[in-house]
């Protein structure tokens, strides 16, 4: 039933592309289906983060490829190894799969110091001690905690516990990494230090790592590759760049970052994958050139996604293809301000430099940019 | 909007110890009727004491504490006025809603409290929950809400008897940020609609430039510098208030000489490179070869991929690209000149490569000078 | 998926559920046996149950009981409430320092308080009653406690830190920006106070009354004491004398002890389903203080009303042990050149062949038992435990179940159970089915206690051990056993503290050789003298103290609360 030798060592029989594979995932709880038919794959040594709001799966997902959960279909495999496959009645424990894992709430055992958490894996595993304490200083000193070694993890703060659960996660030298929303408890500067950091080490050790979080500014700044769930399935799988200016959808478009979204129909399409579009809101109409998903034709019911800042907001009319509207709102956020101007019973989401003077009241004409304005998937 | 110029809260030299540390040392601020002022600092800067001097949940060592005219504690005077006789509101970070009773009977208790018949209860109660929307939720149990909803019935239970002022201690930050922007622009919107006048607490600077009419960032107890949010972010009066409010680059040099308003500003660069020589507001009562810090937002910076035609400029620079995020929205680039790193935004769908040199440069009058 | 969890988990439900249904099983059958005037043969019927109403002698104890413990429930609820609240919300002066010397009574045994407080106001020999005959001319006595009163009396007062802990837990959880939020909204002091503070503790206060009315019906040792020898029986004190008295009828001892325990598990079934749940406590993550109120001159007498207490609680029957016990014979006053320490000698020195037997064998078996007993239920406890959190699935809720049902019935009536169970097996009259008596009454408070330090420990710490290489017994042995060491050991002290001082249980499934130290001290004062009593009380007591000190160094004051 298990794979591997009993040394704990396993062999990696797979292509470098496809390192970790999940084929077909499903678990119900009850009659809910937590992950409906999930399939993907990490190249090794990449970054992937599987993005959603609470409930759509991806939790679930990662308990899985860790052995924490059982699941009823499917096939997870990594480094050519199967962890769980329930139509061919595999399933290898947790402690057997050599996984590092980061969890939500750190969980660093508080009765020991900072190096003896460290250690832990390597005592199991019954290295010794010499060669222990060689590769437990290296990796505190990789996170930054090289001072630290001996102090009670109680009296860590937040960000140093995480740096901690992240040194026992990685000195093990782990074929795979997982993330579970790590970083949530900890204040927003420090998260968003803690990103970059998590990704520099992880770039450095070169350990495949799957990050679980709801925050999309997070997966953004941290990955190479994400998905984007929703109810137990996958809605999209890309880079953050494609992700972010490709949306395939209306959900995707607006889980990741700010989007502007109105219903529209396809007027025209060139083979080029461009076209126009016509939208309506109270009474107003538009027909705007925009890009095109495949299989777009005239006549295919769309949503026209565009994002704040790709909206110039300008006191001139600037012509036929601008959109006339009236600011009813100019919040100052420092760096920008955000607007939001009415065309018709519809109001766009206008990102404008602080110094262009924007106000409540003031008659504006918006511009798209052709290049940036998107038809997706309702 | 028109808004008269009533002084509401007047806060007199107030003073106050924890033992042998000074708290709050002697903060003075006006607040005009209706007006929403933000006390905004990190923690520990005095913001959350003072606010419970004004509440009187906490007596103070000196000063005094006006509201509407009538002195409600004045320590050197003896005068000293409980909690309940201020006729205050006071939303709380945990929301302190009574897990106890119903939504309806937590909105309706300062009422009750105010001897108020049964009509008029049951009628501003319905209209306090229906401006916070949660107008089918009367008889529900206070257990049973979700935290949003707790807040807007603590914001409810404050406002229903109309208070000549609110106070708001960082109410929003046990939210999520989402919920928490929603909440944002709901409050002011509600705060405007109803006209109270509102101290509001918050760490949170983004929170603060949304939501204020005017903002007063304290530090250790030490009020740094009051003023509306575009003043604040625009002309910071020091380093500390710069950089916590938004992201500033804070660049120290020298200044060489005062001309045409502006100043002439050295940023010695190391590294085997001449000083930079840049001109920006600021520093008008400083000395020749006075240390001064340049600060400057990272929007206010363009950036160049090719050298600019024309004319030199002024404040024009070149730099190397050390790092890039992918924000989504933008790529936020850290620029390296000579031994300084700036902060800069360029539009995201640029291709910037490692090592990449740009030219940075800037409106004279979109930088400033600080003397501290 | 059976796996070597679900089968262990399995095995230890059926041994758990034989240990505690088997003895109420047999309860239940036996109270329907009801014995025929020869004394020989029984016949199934109710009779035993409409005694409680036909008999007059156990009519009027069941009465007694309904007084006695709603007498003694309203004296602790008073008492427990006002010290909780001077300790946890006023400035009352060295209020911190007075806390530990509240919940001593809850350490001791009421059996000896009640024994010193014979001493103290007897209206024969009792030292108050006497110095109030020599030093103020009162005629005959000041004050008797040898009747019903005298029962609520020490009942009360001994069982008034249970309601202590549940309210200072409470008032000290409580969120204070909650009644900061009514000062805003205009409520006064008082106006918060009570549409407030005292609401959301009211569960508290609830749960503390209800643990003690059930408690008191369950005590044996001060009716037997203070009541019965003067008339007032109790349900205890007849089921007592059922069972090994005179008057023997183990049919008639079950029903009674089956009415008394129907009565205290519904009570206990109450507290724990609708009142427990309903505790709002409301932790904030800000670390905060609570409101504290000044009290002006008034905190002194705040301060007098405390060590009051503490000297009728605790330092009047103390100093009375020892005074009492330094006399050959007591009569009722101090007789300095009287005073020696024989009577120690002779209930302590067990090889001197004036020494008594009852008292000697007290003090080693009750070792003996006490350090078993906690022991095995620790034991017990942690492998319970550990399935009730860490397993998922329907043996885990049974487990649970039958944990909590034990608490249900006093320690006389669970004793009665094992002894008509037990009866006819080898364990009868040895240490063994005492043992079994103790631990299977007791061994949930054990439970509790390392219950809530689990509850405490995230599963990640257990998950990240797993994902970290270990497997499932290197993680029991290596993050969680460590991890609950302080729970382990307050739990263990605790245990030990319990079964030292334990008499209702002892009393009835004792025999010549197996006493225990409550039991030698029963023997004492049945059949030697008040001094010889008080000295074997006093020995005791001292012992429990010094626990007691180590309990506080090894638990926190959250330890109690179960």
């Amino acid at each position: 039933m298990i794979a591997g030798n009993s040394a704990g060592v396993m062999a990696d029989t797979s292509a470098d592309d496809r390192y970790v594979e999940v084929q077909g995932l499903v678990k119900l709880f009850g009659t809910d289906r937590a992950v409906d038919d999930v399939s993907f794959s990490v190249p090794k040594g990449r970054f992937l983060t599987l993005l959603g709001p609470s409930g759509c799966g991806k939790t679930t997902t990662l308990m899985s490829i860790a052995g924490l959960h059982s699941v009823d279909a499917g096939r997870i495999s990594v480094g050519g190894t199967v962890y769980t496959a329930p139509a061919e009645g595999q399933f290898m424990p947790p402690e057997r799969r050599d996984i590092g894992m980061v969890f939500q709430s750190y969980a660093i055992w508080p009765h020991m110091t900072v190096a003896q958490n460290v250690a832990y894996p390597l005592e199991i595993r019954k290295i010794d001690r010499a060669e222990i304490d060689q590769r437990v200083h290296e990796v505190l000193h990789l996170v930054g905690l090289g001072t630290m070694a001996d102090k009670l993890a109680t009296q860590l703060s937040g960000g140093q516990q995480q740096r901690a659960a992240l040194a026992r996660a990685i000195v093990s030298r782990p074929r795979l990494l997982l993330f579970d929303e790590p970083l949530s408890n900890l204040d927003l500067k420090l998260r968003e230090q803690m990103r970059l950091e998590l990704k520099r080490i992880q770039h450095e050790v070169g350990i495949t790592s799957i990050y679980v979080t709801h925050d999309q500014a997070e997966a953004l700044v941290m990955s190479d590759e994400i998905i984007v769930m929703s109810k137990g399935r996958i809605q999209q799988k890309g880079g953050p760049r494609e992700i972010y200016a490709q949306p395939v959808n209306a959900y995707v478009s607006n889980f990741i970052g700010v989007a502007n979204l109105l219903k529209g129909r396809v007027v025209t399409a060139t083979s080029a994958g461009r076209g126009e579009v016509e939208i309506a809101a109270g009474g107003r109409t538009a027909r705007l050139p925009c890009l095109l998903r495949a299989g777009m034709t005239p006549g295919t019911e769309v949503v026209l996604s565009v994002r704040p800042e790709n909206v110039a907001a300008s006191r001139q009319n600037g012509g036929s293809a601008c959109l006339e509207g009236e600011v009813i709102e100019a919040i100052f956020l420092g760096n920008s301000v955000d607007c939001r101007v009415r065309w018709g019973d519809f109001e766009w989401k206008v990102t404008a430099h602080p110094r262009a003077g924007l106000k409540a009241g003031q008659k504006v004409y918006l511009r798209l940019d052709p290049e940036h304005t998107l038809a997706v998937h309702p | 909007m028109s808004r008269s110029t009533n002084v509401m809260v007047e806060i007199e030299h107030l003073s106050k110890h924890f033992g042998a540390e000074l708290a709050v040392n002697d903060v003075s601020l006006s607040v005009t009727e209706g007006e929403f002022v933000t006390l905004l600092g990190p923690s520990g800067c005095g913001k959350t004491t003072t606010l419970r001097c004004i509440a009187g949940l906490e007596r103070f060592d000196a000063g005094e504490i006006r509201i509407g005219g009538d002195t409600v504690a004045a320590p050197a005077r003896g005068i000293f006025l409980a909690p309940e006789d201020r006729n205050i509101g006071m939303v709380f970070q945990s929301y302190a809603v009574w897990p106890h009773m119903t939504v309806f009977d937590n909105v309706a208790y300062g009422l009750r409290v105010r001897r108020a018949s049964g009509a008029i209860v049951r009628e501003r109660t319905t209209r306090a929950l229906e401006m916070v929307g949660l107008g089918h939720l009367a008889d529900r149990y206070a257990t049973k809400l979700s935290g949003g909803q707790r807040q807007r019935v603590a914001l409810a239970r404050a406002i229903v008897y109309e208070p000549r002022v609110i106070l708001f201690d960082e109410p929003l930050s046990n939210l999520d940020a989402k919920l928490r922007e929603q909440m944002r622009i709901e409050l002011v919107r509600l705060q405007h609609e109803v006209g109270i006048t509102s101290i509001y607490v918050t760490h949170d600077q983004a929170e603060a430039l949304v939501m204020s009419d005017r903002v007063v960032v304290m530090d250790k107890g030490v009020i740094q510098q009051i003023g509306d949010p575009q003043t604040i972010y625009a002309h910071p009066a020091n380093t500390f208030v710069a950089n916590f409010i938004g992201v500033a680059n804070l660049i120290p040099g020298v200044l060489l000489g005062r001309s045409g308003g502006f100043c002439e500003f050295e940023v010695p660069l190391g590294e085997g490179r001449a000083p930079l020589r840049l001109r920006a507001l600021g520093a008008e009562d400083a000395r020749e070869r006075q240390p001064l810090t340049l600060s400057l937002r990272p929007e206010d910076i363009k950036v160049h991929l090719k050298k600019p035609n024309g004319d030199a400029g002024d404040n024009l620079f070149e730099g190397e690209v050390i790092e890039t995020v992918y924000l989504g929205s933008m790529l936020d680039c850290r620029v390296k000149v000579g031994q300084h790193e700036f902060s800069v935004q360029i539009d995201h769908y640029e291709q910037i490569d490692p090592h990449q040199k740009v030219y940075l440069s800037f409106e004279p009058d979109h930088g400033l000078c600080l003397t501290a | 998926m059976l796996t070597q969890e679900s089968i262990a988990t399995i095995i230890v439900s059926v041994i758990v559920a034989a240990a505690v249904l088997l003895p109420l099983f047999a309860l239940v059958v036996s109270s329907f046996q009801v014995m025929d005037a020869s004394g020989f043969s029984t016949t199934w019927g109710f009779e035993n149950y409409t005694a409680l109403f036909n008999d007059r002698v156990i009519h009027k104890a069941f009465i007694n009981t309904l007084l006695i413990s709603s007498g003694s429930t309203i004296l602790a609820t008073f008492l427990g409430v006002s010290l909780a609240w001077i300790n946890a919300r006023t400035n009352c002066p060295w209020r911190d320092r007075l806390e530990p010397y509240n919940l001593i009574p809850f350490f001791l045994s009421p059996f000896v308080g009640a024994i010193a407080w014979h001493n103290l106001a007897s209206p024969r020999i009792g030292l108050l009653n006497s110095w109030a005959r020599d030093y103020l001319g009162v005629p005959g006595y000041l004050i008797n406690v040898d009747n019903i009163y005298g029962v609520i009396w020490v009942t009360g007062i001994f069982f008034t830190p249970l309601v202590y802990l549940f309210v200072v837990g409470s008032l000290r959880r409580m969120d204070p920006s909650l009644e900061d939020s009514a000062r805003t909204t205009g409520a006064g002091l008082l106006r918060t106070t009570m549409t407030v503070t005292l609401p959301l503790v009211a569960p508290a206060i609830l749960s503390g009354a209800i643990i003690v009315f059930v408690t008191s019906a369950g005590e044996f040792g001060v009716p037997f004491k203070l009541g019965a020898p003067y008339g007032w029986q109790t349900l205890t004190t007849q089921i007592f004398s059922k069972a090994v008295g005179d008057d023997a009828n183990y049919y008639l001892g079950s029903a009674m002890s089956m009415s008394l325990g129907i009565i205290t598990a519904f009570f206990i079934w109450v507290q724990q389903r609708y009142i427990a749940p309903r505790s709002f406590t409301t932790v904030t993550g800000k670390g905060f203080r609570p409101n504290v109120i000044e009290l002006g001159r008034w905190k002194w007498f705040a301060f007098g009303y405390n060590i009051s207490f503490i000297v009728f609680a605790v330092v009047l029957p103390i100093l009375s042990l020892i005074i009492v016990s330094l006399h050959p014979v007591w009569q009722g006053r101090i007789i300095p050149s009287a005073m020696s320490l024989n009577n120690y000698v002779k209930t302590l020195f067990f090889w001197r062949p004036d020494s008594i037997q009852a008292a000697t064998n007290g003090i080693y078996n009750s070792f003996i038992l006490a350090f078993l007993g906690a022991t095995i239920a620790m034991i017990l406890s942690l492998v319970v435990s550990h399935m009730i959190h860490r397993t998922k699935g329907f043996g885990a809720r049974v487990l649970d179940f039958l944990c909590v049902v034990p608490i249900g019935f006093p320690g006389i009536v669970l004793a009665m159970g094992v002894l008509v169970t037990y009866i006819k097996t080898p364990i009868y009259a040895t240490l063994w089915i005492i043992l079994l008596g103790y631990i299977t009454r007791f061994f949930p408070y054990g439970q509790r206690n390392i219950s809530s330090v689990m509850l405490a420990i995230s599963e990640e710490l257990d998950q990240s051990s797993r994902m970290a290489g270990a497997s499932w017994f290197t993680t029991l042995r290596r993050i969680t056993i460590p991890l609950l060491k302080p729970g382990i050991f307050a739990g263990w002290v605790l245990l030990f503290i319990i079964f030292l001082r334990e008499l209702s249980i002892s009393i009835i499934l004792y025999t010549s050789g197996t006493e225990t130290l409550s039991v030698g001290v029963y023997y004492l004062s049945n059949y030697e003298n008040e001094a010889l009593t008080a000295a074997l009380s006093m020995t005791q007591t001292v012992i429990l103290l010094v626990c007691i000190l180590i309990f506080r160094r090894v638990a926190g004051r959250e330890a109690l609360t179960a």
